[in-house]
């Protein structure tokens, strides 16, 4: 798939209310594959903290019994980072406002996820 | 723990942040001829050495291809192996070039070693001392400057 | 390997300040050598006596020639020097586990991983340890982690099995994560506190402010994680017929409770 068409695809998330940037990650290097962001967000900081983020988190929850997650939300008092594997290796990430419709967000992602199988 | 060693003090904080926030494996800041100024998780004198000749080796012999295709020299490279990585990155102090060669495990990943890499320039950059008036390298001054620094890197 | 020592001996020869004591001493005591072993970390120990990996090293020999009690006076010391030092805490896991303390053998062991995660080692031992301690437990499920599961979640739905309290260091203060039929909490709690940080950092280096939960949905359930209090951290654990915002609401009321036992314990 050309670079274009990835950020055909992620783009799509960013029409949400409140996303303010999606991006295609590497998800063993934390590496920008793609992305469509706002000013101001810092995308190799969000590629490479999410990446990790979501290793850590897959082993908390693999060790509690739920398995490798397929969607990760990290809620902040500013903003939430919202995440989904998409395969082993390529990982969908977005940033969004505190109060956007996660619901509709996930929709998209996953939307994105299969437009990019 | 593994221990962070510098030749000049001024470099120990920068480094020390580095290594907690990327989970570093081993670090080395250097000139690009291989003169170390600061290391974090070597024991060895003698691996100190060769890694600081192989990564500027490295660095100089892609700068070589990077002039072929005529392209500035390349500002990082990185190559992944199945469990650790190795990344270089060049960066300019007042007194001049440098270079740093990270070495991670699967505990952190490019990405982080890139993100927090630019923190660590921007860290050490701030805290460099004013370059010294440059003076006549003689080849003595540079042997005894190497083993000097190398000793500053091994001692508590 | 003999021409490694002699380049070893070589070079501390040649600078007796240098750390490479800690290789040899490691390589002399590895090839069975213990005599010339302590004698090569005792004179680096003399040069260098903050250094928490050369009492690591020396404990290491103690413990292979069967001083076990000097070899945890060695690993304490480490510890003094660096509290989050993995080989210490390595040693004094195996020293518990000896002593048929479980329980601090886990505790040393989950300390160790949190200090390196990567360390396959550990993860073997942890395993062992659990064993021991499962079938030392033969009689299940009233154990001391249901007790005090009771006393912070008492009342609440899955209060004796899905809700983990867990301190920053990663241990775990009430609650129980079985898998299996097997409590996993310690294991759970190790990761829970590389999670946390992550999420702090993460939070704050890409402009979330502070964070304040984390939600995974994974193949076979949903886990959600919080800080009820700057020091702790809650883990709640569902299956999938739990709808996430119902999830929330579980979490919510599981961070309240916790909340509520932690400050009756403080008192």
């Amino acid at each position: 798939m050309s670079s274009a068409a990835y950020r055909r695809v992620i783009e799509a998330i960013t029409r949400v209310r409140g996303v303010r940037g999606a991006m295609l990650v590497a998800a063993a290097d934390g590496l920008i594959v793609a992305d469509a962001l706002m000013e101001g967000i810092r995308g190799n900081a969000v590629a490479a903290l999410a990446a990790s983020l979501v290793k850590r988190v897959g082993n908390a929850s693999e060790a509690s019994g739920v398995g490798r997650p397929h969607f990760v939300q990290l809620r902040g008092t500013e903003g939430m980072l919202l995440t989904l594997p998409t395969g082993e290796e390529l990982l969908l990430v977005a940033v969004a406002d505190p109060d956007v419709n996660v619901g509709l967000v996930r929709l998209e992602m996953l939307r994105a996820a299969e437009g990019l199988a | 723990m593994k221990p962070t060693r510098v030749v000049e003090p001024w470099a120990a904080p920068p480094l020390e942040r580095f290594v907690a926030e990327s989970a570093a494996r081993l670090v080395l800041l250097m000139s690009p001829s291989g003169q170390v100024f600061a290391q974090h998780g070597f024991t060895r004198a003698v691996d100190v050495m060769s890694a600081a000749a192989l990564g500027a080796g490295i660095v100089a012999s892609t700068g070589e291809m990077a002039r072929m295709v005529e392209e500035p020299s390349f500002a990082a490279l990185n190559h992944q192996g199945a469990h650790h990585g190795i990344f270089l990155g060049s960066f300019t102090l007042p007194r001049g070039p440098m270079l740093a060669l990270v070495v991670y495990g699967p505990d952190s990943s490019v990405g982080l070693v890139q993100l927090f890499f630019e923190e660590l320039v921007r860290d050490l950059v701030q805290s460099a001392p004013a370059p010294a008036p440059a003076r006549p390298a003689l080849a003595a001054d540079f042997e005894n400057d190497l083993n000097e620094s190398l000793a500053t890197l091994f001692r508590t | 390997m003999v021409d490694d020592l002699h380049a070893l001996r070589a070079e501390l020869a040649r600078d007796p300040e240098s750390l490479v004591f800690l290789r040899l001493g490691e390589m002399l005591r590895v090839a069975g050598e213990p005599d010339a072993a302590a004698r090569v970390t005792l004179d680096g120990l003399h040069r260098h006596p903050h250094l928490a990996d050369a009492h690591d090293l020396y404990a290491r020999i103690l413990a292979d020639v069967g001083d076990l009690e000097r070899a945890g006076d060695e690993w304490s010391t480490a510890l003094s020097l660096a509290p989050r030092h993995g080989g210490a805490h390595k040693g004094l896991g195996f020293l518990a586990f000896r002593q048929r303390d479980f329980e601090a053998a886990l505790e040393h062991l989950e300390l160790a991983l949190a200090s390196d995660p990567s360390d396959p080692t550990v993860v073997q031992a942890l395993h062992t340890v659990r064993q021991a301690f499962e079938d030392r437990m033969a009689a299940p499920p009233a154990s001391a982690s249901i007790g005090a599961a009771r006393q912070a979640f008492g009342g609440l739905e899955g209060a004796e099995d899905g809700l983990l309290l867990v301190d920053p260091q990663g241990l775990v203060m009430a609650g129980r994560i079985a898998v299996g039929g097997v409590d996993q909490g310690e294991i759970v709690a190790a990761y829970l506190a590389g999670a946390s940080q992550e999420a702090a950092r993460t939070a704050r280096l890409i402009g979330l402010g502070d964070w304040t939960a984390i939600l995974a949905e994974g193949p076979a359930g949903h886990v959600h994680i919080a800080p009820p209090t700057p020091a702790a951290l809650l883990l709640v654990r569902r299956d999938r017929s739990v709808p996430p915002g119902r999830l929330q609401i579980v979490a919510e009321r599981a961070a309240d409770a916790a909340r509520s036992w932690l400050e009756e314990a403080a008192r």
